[in-house]
């Protein structure tokens, strides 16, 4: 099939522009015949195809090249590398403001922005009720643009984006401004739009989104393809990547600040764990833990135990001084604490399990540890956990 | 022209006639008034200070001599002027939207123009009503010439505002340019009374072509034609075609410089 879009090797460089003399040499050696190929490189080698029917989340950091690719792709600039191929109406909603006029008035920029997008004046007559219906922003519409709020220039880029019937809709960050129901409400029209065969292309830092809209992802990261394929895959391992790098500064602060005064997880494991894999038990079996904690000071600290689903969902929490346990003195500075959860109420999925350290007081939570288990079993039953039940 | 490009265009002039002219109270009658008053006070310092006497001004003295060229003047320099910044005045659209980027200072041209020539048919007619003989048949004339007129603006808008991407300064240097040239036009005054070495190198200046032909057309019912009618129209073309060639060959590049 023919691919609608189809990028080779696209690389662009932002010229040093800042100075006068920078701008001339730059506009010199495009006189020149000469492509820029100095200066900030955004985009580097990006090669993609999109074909109709596709829906394609653009991910990445703040800065790694998404609104660059997008502009590249609807032809606002011209890649310094490569080529850009594009075979299908579309329609581009670009950043907040999606090119209106601050000073002229909502129906204005309407007007042209549907003539931007290729609408004749009879067809957005006969479409104007379905944009300012769609846009539900009463009379505002005819006031200034700059006196809209983000979210009402927003309803009203969209609006008229969604009147002009377009093949292929490229989207940057924009349906986040909106408020709750204006969100659901253009969710359930790119849905519909993606129903009628039809292709997008968004831009989102709702992986939320991503992964309900969106059944391709690509992963920009400082301005070179970092991964490409499937929403979960893909969107998953950028998740993953962020947690990562989140941990990381985590652990440079604590090194950063020393020892002294912080109790710490030396160790959390799993008794029943086997290798590799997360650990398995069978639903109503029993999960051990065992959380080592290292105390500056000698004092013995608090422990704390916690449960929850895959998704971040709390199950359940405990800690030691709640049930007035003290800690296994294991030498001067390091402290155990073991927990059995008999019987685990949990139904068959994912979960995990944290241990915390805290300080003797049980007030500040010092450091954190997590590890995965699954409970597994063959069950018809809903939610999280059996509740003690009987029939009557 | 296709009908996206048509349509954008014509979105962008109905839009530039109704910014700079209408939605600003005055607009429309500064419009009138702003040439009007320039015409008066150049009247005034030239017939009644200076005394200046133009031979071939024709019926009406040199009030109708100067009010038949300097509108269509005004209209070609305020449309290069207005349109010299529209590229980074348009800066946010430009970043946004995909979409042939010549057409704002052409549609910045096209509402000057208009406007201006709205106020120029104003004129004639009340230069008439005041007893100047017009020829309105030159007007059959005046048409193309005015044509022409609006296609060397628009080359002269398509260069500068191009240029005015790379290089901030245009804005700066582009109005004492414009009085420059508008001194070194014959507008105040005419060609016949310069001394004749001048005459040639005042030939090289396209304007001078048009406010002559136009006061010809206009004011004197001179229809001769010579060489002179075929260079500076060819001139005008190719200097329109050229520009809409620089323009294309930098516009891509527009949005790295904004």
């Amino acid at each position: 099939m023919q691919p609608l879009v189809r990028v080779q090797g696209v690389s662009k460089f932002y010229p040093r522009v800042n100075r006068p003399r920078e701008r001339l040499r730059a506009f010199v050696s495009l006189m020149t015949g000469n492509e820029i190929l100095e200066g900030a490189e955004v985009l580097h080698d990006i090669s993609l195809e999109v074909t109709a029917g596709q829906s394609f989340g653009i991910i990445g950091e703040n800065g790694a090249g998404k609104s660059t690719l997008l502009k590249v792709l609807t032809g606002v600039i011209s890649p310094s590398r490569g080529s850009v191929e594009v075979n299908a109406r579309v329609a581009a909603l670009l950043e907040l403001g999606a090119g209106f006029q601050p000073e002229f008035s909502g129906i204005d920029n309407v007007k042209m922005k549907a003539a931007l997008l290729g609408m004749s004046s009879s067809e957005l007559d006969s479409k104007l009720d379905d944009i300012l219906a769609f846009a539900d922003i009463g009379d505002y519409v005819y006031e200034p643009v700059k006196h809209y709020s983000s979210g009402m220039v927003v309803r009203l880029g969209f609006a008229v984006v969604s009147a002009c019937d377009p093949e292929l809709l490229i989207t940057d960050e924009v349906l986040a401004v909106g408020d709750e129901s204006f969100q659901k409400k253009c969710i359930r029209w790119i849905e519909a739009f993606l129903e009628r065969g039809n292709t997008l292309l968004m831009v989102s830092h709702s992986m939320y989104i991503v992964q309900k809209l969106c059944r391709q992802a690509l992963w920009l990261h400082e301005g070179k393809m970092r991964d490409i394929g499937d929403v979960f895959p893909v969107t998953q391992a950028y998740l993953a990547y962020h947690e990562e790098r989140s941990a990381a500064e985590g652990r440079q602060r604590r090194s950063q600040k020393g020892d002294s005064g912080l109790y710490r997880i030396k160790d959390f494991s799993l008794p029943g764990k086997s290798g590799d894999g997360d650990l398995a038990i069978a639903q109503g079996g029993d999960l051990e833990a065992e959380l080592v904690l290292y105390s500056p000071d000698g004092r013995p600290p608090v422990g704390l135990f916690g449960v929850m689903r895959a998704d971040g969902t709390p199950v359940y929490g405990i800690a030691s001084d709640y049930d007035d346990i003290e800690a296994e003195r294991l030498d001067d500075q390091h402290y155990r604490f073991r927990i059995c959860f008999d019987r685990l109420p949990l139904l068959p999925g994912s979960y995990s399990i944290r241990g915390h350290a805290m300080d003797p007081q049980g007030i500040r939570l010092c450091d954190t540890a997590e590890l995965r288990f699954t409970v597994s079993g063959e069950s018809r039953e809903m939610g999280i956990l059996r509740l003690p039940h009987r029939w009557k | 022209m296709n009908l996206f490009t048509h349509n954008v265009f014509r979105q962008l002039v109905s839009r530039a006639v109704r910014t700079d002219y209408l939605e600003n109270l005055t607009g429309f009658a500064w419009l009138i008034l702003q040439p009007l008053i320039l015409l008066a006070v150049y009247a005034f310092v030239f017939t009644t200070i200076f005394k200046a006497r133009i031979p071939d001004a024709g019926a009406g003295g040199f009030v109708p001599y100067l009010a038949v060229a300097f509108w269509p003047w005004t209209a070609f320099s305020e449309a290069v002027l207005r349109s010299s910044n529209t590229i980074s005045a348009n800066a946010a659209l430009i970043g946004k939207v995909a979409f042939p980027s010549e057409l704002l200072p052409l549609s910045v041209v096209t509402a000057t123009f208009l406007m201006n020539m709205a106020g120029y048919l104003a004129v004639l007619l009340v230069l008439q009503l005041m007893g100047t003989p017009i020829h309105w048949l030159g007007l059959f004339a005046a048409i193309p010439v005015l044509a022409l007129l609006y296609l060397f603006a628009s080359g002269m808008a398509l260069f500068i505002s191009a240029l005015q991407v790379f290089i901030r300064d245009v804005s700066q240097i582009l109005p004492p340019l414009m009085t420059f040239w508008f001194f070194t036009t014959p507008i105040l005054y005419s060609m016949s009374i310069m001394p004749e070495k001048f005459v040639l190198v005042m030939k090289f200046n396209p304007m001078s072509w048009y406010v002559d032909r136009l006061r010809d057309f206009l004011l004197l019912g001179n229809y001769d034609l010579s060489l002179y009618d075929l260079v500076v129209p060819l001139f005008t073309v190719l200097l329109f075609w050229a520009s809409l060639v620089f323009f294309r060959r930098f516009s891509p590049h527009f949005e790295d410089f904004l």
